[in-house]
């Protein structure tokens, strides 16, 4: 059974949410292009895939 | 006969969407715990539906490619704030469940006035929820509208088939309460796939080879310069500065709805919460394929100004394809809106009917609250249904201060977890306070200042009154009554 958040869930789940806030800032350009994608679009899609990795980390660690 | 053809597969879809339903909650004693919240029993499948049901509405379906189209890269927004929801979700929604399931919510709008002790709190939020959550319903009319209007390739009056359509679901949310929605949305879902599927790789693959082709074409066409990535200018409307404060805005709303609440009350445990948050942002990767749509679209039907946007890739689908392919993509985008307007129809009674009616004592006892969430039902339907009647242009203007005005719950929510928690006049007063900015924004008609969404700075007008009010007024000693 998963217990409270901890540090290390808390620093998991901040990645994902800096790479789709501020990260696309810098993120925001057409080349290079990926699948066709704008770099900015892949970069965000790739991250919204990563996402379930990180969220699953964090539970792992909420476990102990 | 297309016509004929066509809006014959809506129908049928329809109607068998229903049926399922029905057939999910037979033998079901409907008190209401089960009506509102599904007896707390939803299990992990059915949960990812519901939970995801609420997110591919007919707005979506249409308005994200539609944003494609018209705006380009700002749609991008769409796949991030989503994403971010599920993030605050894996925290947030396993503490609120278990809240709620100790102290027995039905209700978001419980949530604040057991957490803060007021029940002038909890009518507050009900009442708020509720003017916000009707033009999300009206919105889901505005699409079925569009979808009626294209598959009876304009023949059809569809003030007569919206209507037929609208009041069959409001009966069968009054019927089959929140565990049918989710059955319903079983159907929905799958269709919905197969539209996207169809839009997002089919229709670029016919005209374009693939997807990247596609939007080789956005790319080459001198009418759209950089169509494809969000900035320059850095400030102003559709800038990567208003696409950033948006995600962090909508993301932080996501879950303040009242039907999301009720989804999170309806789950069986946390760990059901804490695993459909991990995975349900492989789900928005549809959304990926609808913005595909929406660009091969651009360069296929041109031309399309403003709201007729929406329309783009069904335009495409109608010309190019036979009738009985553009019946199931329209039947997939109707019940993309109906079955969502179940949800919101089912939430915004709850909370009037709980919040208002219950807690100033009218009809306490379960079977009378049953009653009167059901008779709300269609009463909402009748409301949403004349809103859209009388004033369906100005619609998507309303949508956007509906998810700004519930994001003002969010620090009520966030802090109502906690042990220690501020008074409730603190929470009312930065609710308010937050409400005055959107309202003064929405009426001078500012939608951004240098690109910053009005609706996060509302929420950060609303943390600070509340962090002022939260010295003004500490919270008095707990004594567990609720006044």
């Amino acid at each position: 059974m998963a217990g409270r958040p901890n540090a290390t869930a808390l620093v998991c789940a901040a990645i994902p949410v800096l790479a789709l806030t501020v990260g696309v800032i810098p993120a925001d350009r057409l080349e290079p292009r990926i699948f066709g994608m704008p770099f900015v679009l892949a970069w965000i899609v790739l991250w919204v895939l990563l996402t379930p990795a990180f969220l699953s980390a964090a539970h792992r660690s909420m476990r102990g | 006969m297309s016509a004929a053809v066509a809006l014959g597969i809506i129908a049928l879809v329809v109607v068998a969407t229903i049926a399922l339903g029905l057939y999910g909650v037979r033998g079901v004693k409907m008190d209401a715990q089960e009506y509102i919240v599904g007896g707390r029993r939803i299990g992990a499948l059915l949960l990812w539906l519901l939970l995801a049901g609420e997110i591919y509405t007919t707005f979506t379906f249409l308005g994200a490619a539609g944003w494609a189209y018209g705006k380009g890269a700002p749609a991008y927004y769409i796949l991030c704030y989503g994403t971010l929801a599920y993030i605050i979700s894996f925290f947030l929604a396993p503490a609120v469940h278990r809240i709620a399931r100790e102290r027995g919510y039905l209700t978001g709008p419980d949530f604040f006035r057991d957490r803060y002790e007021s029940r002038l709190l909890g009518a507050l939020v009900a009442l708020v929820g509720f003017v916000m959550l009707v033009p999300y319903v009206t919105l889901q009319l505005t699409g079925i509208q569009i979808l009626v209007q294209i598959a009876g390739f304009g023949r059809i009056d569809p003030l007569v088939a919206v209507a037929i359509a609208f009041f069959m679901i409001a009966l069968f949310t009054f019927v089959a309460g929140l565990r049918g929605a989710a059955w319903a949305a079983v159907a929905k879902d799958g269709l919905v796939l197969i539209g996207v599927i169809f839009a997002g790789l089919v229709l670029p693959a016919h005209f374009f080879g693939s997807p990247a082709g596609a939007m080789d074409a956005v790319l080459r066409d001198p009418t759209h310069p950089n169509w494809l990535v969000i900035g320059p200018p850095s400030a102003g409307a559709n800038s990567i500065t208003w696409v950033v404060t948006t995600v962090v805005l909508t993301g932080c709303g996501f879950f303040m709805w009242p039907q999301s609440m009720a989804a999170i009350y309806s789950a069986r445990d946390e760990e059901t919460l804490r695993r459909n948050a991990i995975f349900l942002p492989f789900y928005q990767v549809m959304l990926l394929l609808v913005f595909f749509a929406g660009f091969t679209a651009l360069e296929v039907v041109p031309g399309l100004k403003g709201p007729a946007a929406d329309q783009s890739f069904m335009l495409i689908v109608q010309k190019y394809y036979p009738a009985w392919v553009l019946g199931i993509i329209a039947a997939a985008g109707v019940l993309a809106g109906l079955v969502p307007a179940a949800g919101q129809m089912l939430a915004a009674a709850s909370i009037i009917g709980k919040n208002v009616c219950a807690d100033y004592g009218f009809a306490r006892d379960e079977r009378s609250q049953t009653l009167v969430t059901r008779v709300l039902v269609l009463v909402v339907a009748i409301l949403a249904f004349g809103f859209w009647a009388v004033a369906k242009t100005t619609l998507v203007g309303l949508l956007l201060i509906g998810y700004n005005g519930v994001t003002q719950f969010f620090p009520g929510v966030v802090l109502g977890v906690a042990d220690r928690r501020p008074s409730a006049a603190a929470v009312g007063a930065g609710i308010v306070a937050g409400l005055v900015v959107l309202i003064v924004c929405t009426v001078r008609g500012v939608g951004q200042i240098d690109g910053v969404n009005t609706g996060l700075i509302a929420l950060i007008a609303n943390v600070v009154v509340l962090a002022i009010a939260s010295v003004a007024v500490p919270r008095r000693a707990t004594s567990g009554e609720i006044a």
